[in-house]
């Protein structure tokens, strides 16, 4: 028995390294062209990188625009959280902290958007961006951002706000916190772990985000880097490694990120998804 | 101001939507927190959702008044538009067969690492990974993998010879739906590795070392304990995927833009054709299209938790 069962373990290894292979090959092998020139990849496109060519990276940055883009990106998305996650951790506070007629009402209403398509707004968006002058603005995108995040933020702060021991908040009340102190001094302090998941959670939903820019942003000033990623291999087809060295440099936040809150992440993307 | 302003149960019922409160908290403190959430949501979810309806019954011209015309879009997107229906037939494909691969993947990789593998929290982090890679970097990516000349893929047929299976994979209409589908699948398998990870990690020993008692080796232990007590993960996760299919825009139209010849068109990527790539200016018909959309989607989703629903509830 303890020989079939050291196959067994020797066969489920293997089988789990070729899935590795297959998962994270593609990423390391963009990393491998982001240090190599087109014609370096163009002769042995699998090749380990002789020379380091970091310069690539500058270049991006400074002769294709990647610099905006990446700026851009930067104020949209940290932005967007924060405003995010100030509107959500209140209305998520007072759904869960306060008793009164159309409470559930309101959580049904916000929490079902989720399951809408974006199609059944995107056009209308476009349309009202418009009337109001916030079509290619990044002011525009924001607030877009922010709503379509909301249902999100709101469901998984309520959750845990609603945790939260309500003797806290008595013992608050007595002594004479207000209801915004009590807020601020009390939900959001103790509710930290599940805000900084969904500030987590909601900053690379956004870093990555594509189908609303494409949608309300024309100019290549105002670009993001999944848009510029996007125009760049249109103008450049050919040029297999600065585009991939841009996608590095899209790719990078998020993997730090991820290097820093992996747990935090992880949890936050699968939250509400267990039962 | 009362005790009483500030909620006492935070355990609600579930089922009830109204709940009457006789010393409920001051109006204002409500709206003061609530206000902004429900600005957002009123002017850039609820007005965009009602103006598409408008949309879906009017003919927009650019520079003269909305022309009413009824249910016109509506026939003329069921009747005489052999692309729609296209664009529906790929996207039902795609949604029919994927949510299957993802999570049946996904579940095969959480009990893999379940039954203790070495080093699982390594896999486990670089298993995840592609969840979080913008659909931009995925598509153009897995566009390399596709290549014809110097893709991986045909390189490796080419290698174990079958250079006759080597192909341009999304330069034709017969193989691109599936390059597509896998490449999606690709990225979300983690996702659902890590869900039902989570969920199997919920589970009670006692169960499975039952079951080990019993003799049950780790399929039996797989197929007849696992998998029913996450059964509600397991639906979860295939509606979650589900919904991601019926709105899935982003890598086709980085990979693909709905092509050859409509083989990866879907609803999403039609509808933003028809609004912004078409020079016709009538945002009315592709509004329709997302209307009825929008339908099928709620509809396949009351569906498939109808359909799944729990009969008897497991306890554990």
């Amino acid at each position: 028995m303890p020989h079939s069962k050291a196959i067994t373990r020797a066969l489920l290894l293997i089988a789990i390294s070729l899935y590795t292979a297959f998962s994270a090959g593609p990423f390391a092998w963009t990393a491998m062209l982001s240090f190599r020139t087109t014609s370096e990849i163009s002769k042995a496109p699998y090749a380990w990188p002789e020379t380091f060519r970091w310069q690539k990276y500058v270049e991006a940055w400074t002769g294709s625009n990647y610099d905006t883009y990446f700026v851009n990106s930067m104020v949209i998305t940290v932005l967007a959280v924060l405003v995010t996650t100030v509107v959500g951790a209140m209305a998520a506070h007072c759904l869960a902290r306060y008793r009164f007629r159309g409470n559930r009402l309101i959580y049904f209403i916000i929490f079902s958007t989720i399951i809408f398509p974006p199609q059944i707004t995107i056009i209308a968006l476009f349309q009202t961006l418009v009337d109001y002058g916030l079509y290619n603005s990044r002011v525009g995108l924001i607030l877009v951002y922010v709503s379509v995040q909301l249902p999100l933020t709101v469901f998984l702060l309520e959750g845990f706000f609603a945790r939260l021991p309500q003797d806290l908040f008595d013992a608050a009340r007595m002594d004479g916190y207000s209801d915004a102190e009590i807020f601020w001094k009390i939900t959001v302090p103790i509710g930290m772990p599940a805000i900084v998941t969904t500030v987590i959670l909601n900053t690379v939903h956004i870093w990555n985000e594509f189908l609303y820019a494409v949608v309300l942003i024309s100019d290549e000033s105002k670009r993001t880097l999944p848009l510029g990623i996007q125009k760049f291999m249109g103008d450049q087809l050919e040029d297999i490694g600065m585009i991939a060295t841009g996608m590095m440099i899209a790719v990078i936040p998020i993997v730090i990120v991820y290097a820093i809150f992996s747990e935090k992440l992880i949890q936050g993307m699968t939250a509400g998804a267990v039962k | 101001m009362t005790d009483a302003s500030v909620g006492r149960g935070a355990i609600r019922p579930l089922g009830r939507v109204f709940r009457i409160s006789p010393d409920g908290p001051p109006l204002g403190t409500v709206m003061t927190f609530l206000t902004p959430a429900l600005l957002v949501y009123l002017v850039f979810t609820a007005y965009p959702v009602l103006r598409t309806f408008y949309n879906s019954v009017h003919i927009l011209h650019p520079r003269a008044a909305d022309e009413y015309v009824g249910m016109q879009h509506y026939v003329q997107m069921t009747t005489a538009d052999p692309t729609f229906w296209v664009a529906v037939k790929n996207t039902m494909i795609w949604a029919g067969f994927a949510p299957l691969l993802d999570v049946g993947i996904g579940l095969i990789l959480a009990i893999c690492l379940y039954a203790k593998a070495p080093f699982a929290r390594f896999f486990r982090i670089a298993w995840f990974t592609p969840v979080l890679i913008s659909y931009v970097v995925v598509g153009i990516l897995w566009m390399w993998i596709y290549n014809f000349d110097w893709g991986i893929l045909n390189g490796a047929l080419r290698a174990v010879g079958l250079e006759s299976w080597t192909r341009a994979w999304l330069g034709e209409p017969d193989t691109a739906l599936v390059a597509v589908m896998v490449t999606h699948t690709w990225k979300w398998a983690g996702f659902n590795m890590v869900v039902c990870l989570a969920a199997l990690s919920a589970l009670p020993k006692e169960v499975l070392e039952a079951a080990e008692l019993d003799n049950c080796n780790w399929f039996g232990k797989a197929w007849f304990v696992m998998i029913p007590m996450i059964r509600p993960t397991l639906v979860n996760l295939l509606i979650l995927s589900l919904i991601g299919k019926m709105k899935i825009f982003d890598l086709v139209w980085i990979m693909t833009q709905g092509g050859p010849l409509w083989a990866t068109e879907t609803v999403s990527t039609y509808v933003y054709k028809r609004a912004f790539q078409w020079q016709t200016f009538d945002l009315g018909y592709p509004s329709a299209i997302a209307v009825f959309w929008f339908f099928v989607v709620l509809v396949a989703v009351m569906a498939l938790k109808y359909a799944f629903r729990q009969r008897d509830r497991l306890e554990y």
